[in-house]
């Protein structure tokens, strides 16, 4: 499990991140969503380690990240943005990069590097950015660890690879791995991620599984428009509404919808969510 | 449990990693630095061939002089330290540092990996390349000369002659030994210098490593003429001169292998606490 009490970091005199609390259980694919600038990055590489807290404290299974202490960093994965291309074959990366992580199953790599139809016998500073982008997130998926921590997966990808890469997720992670993918292309992602997290300047504006979202708010498709509607926002298909769900009834969560309504009602969706 | 500082098997298996990145690019570049002598011989050959032919049209076959492969030796010697601000200098880039920094490796296992690396592994590959192809051409062309190595021997002995034609009392030897030592902690702690700006400085390392270089020899300068003008040792004879320099070069040796441990201790710490 990974604990983050009263985390805060800034760049300079930019606070980024302001007494962030919360905590991430294994078992989920966490999305976290957030305007540019607001430090889904910062946070991400502040879980893995790359950066250290300036006041608070992160535990990854009562170890602190910034340590990185070599049990933990075999446990976990980080994959940025971008990637580099090394001079090498994919399959050579993966034999050599790949003896680092104890779990690693060169089988696992060279099976989700087929069905991503990357050629492993092709050098990596010739591939594209999306076939780059591919091989290490098989390479990620290989490492059987326990933490992911992925900055905009899916950036770079062209549309069959974005399903590729939503079944390779939930095919080739453990049941207990806590996944965190950091995002803008919530469409990509939406059938996978759950519980979603939505940052905001300095703060966590929401986080919260999908249960308890359509537990809080109604995601409305029809076409009556409310008076009430915390977002609305009218397609060539109709309307979607998002509104306090009074009723109970169940809805189908639209993640865009979701981060619009909770950032034009910060106040109003933090209260129902407390 | 494996202990986090450092476990055999982990160090090993990383160890084994960062062998085959060092030999994939690394080793590479010192084996072609290592080339230099070769490349100067064939520029020498070819000067003097057109030379001669210019000057009474007859080409001749003529190895450079004894005193320009000494000069290339120290020039590729000075380039190989130089090139040690790039081996890990790429753990300062986000991408590639980002990656590394993950690797499940101990930040000492890492740290030990990269001394042996810039030590041992890229000096050992010119070494073996420079004075392989050093003997290999003294050995094919007469008109080259001797080994650099066998060379460097004969020199120490002509000076311990020359010291004992000048002075009858003279009865210290200076061995290759005594003569090697300094040489060697000077290259560590040169190489140590040029890897801890690599792995310091975000961009621009080369020139700040000079800038660096250029404020600890105008500091080194002034307490070097401080002590000297605090100096009460009267040299009477030549013997007291000759063991006045022994020791000086004792002290150096001791101050500049000082150095060499903190610059290794900062390398340390910049590892330890490199944030992306």
């Amino acid at each position: 499990m990974i604990s983050v009490k009263d985390l805060s970091f800034s760049y300079g005199s930019k606070r980024v991140l302001n007494n962030i609390t919360m905590e991430l259980k294994g078992g989920n694919i966490y999305g976290l969503l957030g305007e540019n600038g607001v430090g889904k990055t910062t946070l991400l590489t502040l879980l893995c380690g790359l950066k250290k807290p300036q006041t608070g404290v992160i535990e990854t299974d009562g170890r602190h990240p910034f340590d990185r202490q070599p049990s933990l960093l075999a446990e976990q994965f980080y994959l940025p943005d971008e990637v580099s291309g090394l001079h090498i074959k994919a399959i050579d990366f993966g034999k050599e990069q790949g003896a680092l992580w104890p779990k690693f199953d060169l089988n696992k790599y060279l099976t989700v590097l087929l069905e991503f139809e990357v050629d492993s016998l092709q050098r990596m500073d010739s591939m594209s950015t999306g076939q780059l982008k591919k091989t290490w997130i098989a390479f990620a998926l290989a490492c059987n660890a326990r933490y992911y921590y992925m900055d905009e997966p899916t950036n770079g990808l062209d549309i069959p690879s974005k399903a590729q890469f939503r079944k390779a997720i939930m095919k080739y992670t453990c049941e207990e791995s806590a996944i965190v993918i950091s995002t803008h292309q919530v469409r990509d992602l939406e059938e996978i991620i759950d519980p979603i997290i939505i940052l905001d300047k300095e703060q966590v504006l929401l986080n919260a599984s999908l249960e308890t979202i359509t537990q809080k708010l109604f995601f409305d498709y029809g076409s009556t428009i409310k008076a009430d509607a915390l977002y609305l926002e009218n397609t060539p298909s109709g309307a979607i509404q998002v509104y306090p769900n009074t009723t109970g009834e169940e809805s189908k969560v639209n993640l865009e919808a979701l981060f619009n309504a909770v950032h034009s009602h910060k106040d109003i969706v933090k209260a129902l969510f407390q | 449990m494996q202990s986090e500082v450092f476990n055999g098997k982990r160090f090993f298996t990383y160890f084994k990693y960062d062998l085959m990145q060092t030999l994939r690019i690394h080793v590479k570049a010192a084996i072609l630095i290592g080339f230099a002598g070769v490349i100067y011989y064939l520029l020498g050959i070819g000067f003097n061939a057109i030379v001669g032919l210019v000057r009474d049209s007859h080409g001749v076959w003529q190895a450079p002089d004894f005193r320009g492969r000494i000069v290339i030796f120290v020039i590729a010697s000075i380039a190989l330290e130089l090139y040690q601000i790039r081996t890990y200098g790429y753990i300062t880039n986000r991408r590639k540092g980002s990656a590394w920094l993950m690797i499940p490796a101990s930040a000492f296992e890492k740290w030990f990996s990269m001394i042996l690396m810039t030590l041992v592994v890229i000096p050992v590959a010119f070494i073996v390349t420079y004075a392989g192809t050093d003997a290999l051409l003294s050995i094919v062309d007469p008109t080259y000369g001797k080994m650099l190595l066998g060379s460097a021997i004969e020199v120490v002995d002509q000076f311990q002659t020359n010291l004992a034609l000048a002075n009858e009392e003279y009865t210290t030897t200076w061995s290759l030994g005594f003569m090697v030592v300094p040489y060697l902690v000077g290259f560590c702690c040169n190489f140590l210098y040029f890897l801890c700006c690599g792995v310091t400085f975000k961009r621009h390392k080369l020139l700040y490593a000079f800038l660096v270089l250029f404020g600890i020899s105008i500091v080194g300068s002034m307490i070097s003429t401080w002590l000297g003008l605090q100096s009460t040792v009267e040299l009477d004879d030549f013997a007291e001169a000759e063991q006045f320099i022994r020791h000086m070069i004792n002290v150096i040796t001791v101050y500049t292998g000082i150095f060499a441990i903190l610059l290794a201790g900062g390398i340390f710490y910049r590892i330890k606490t490199l944030k992306h």
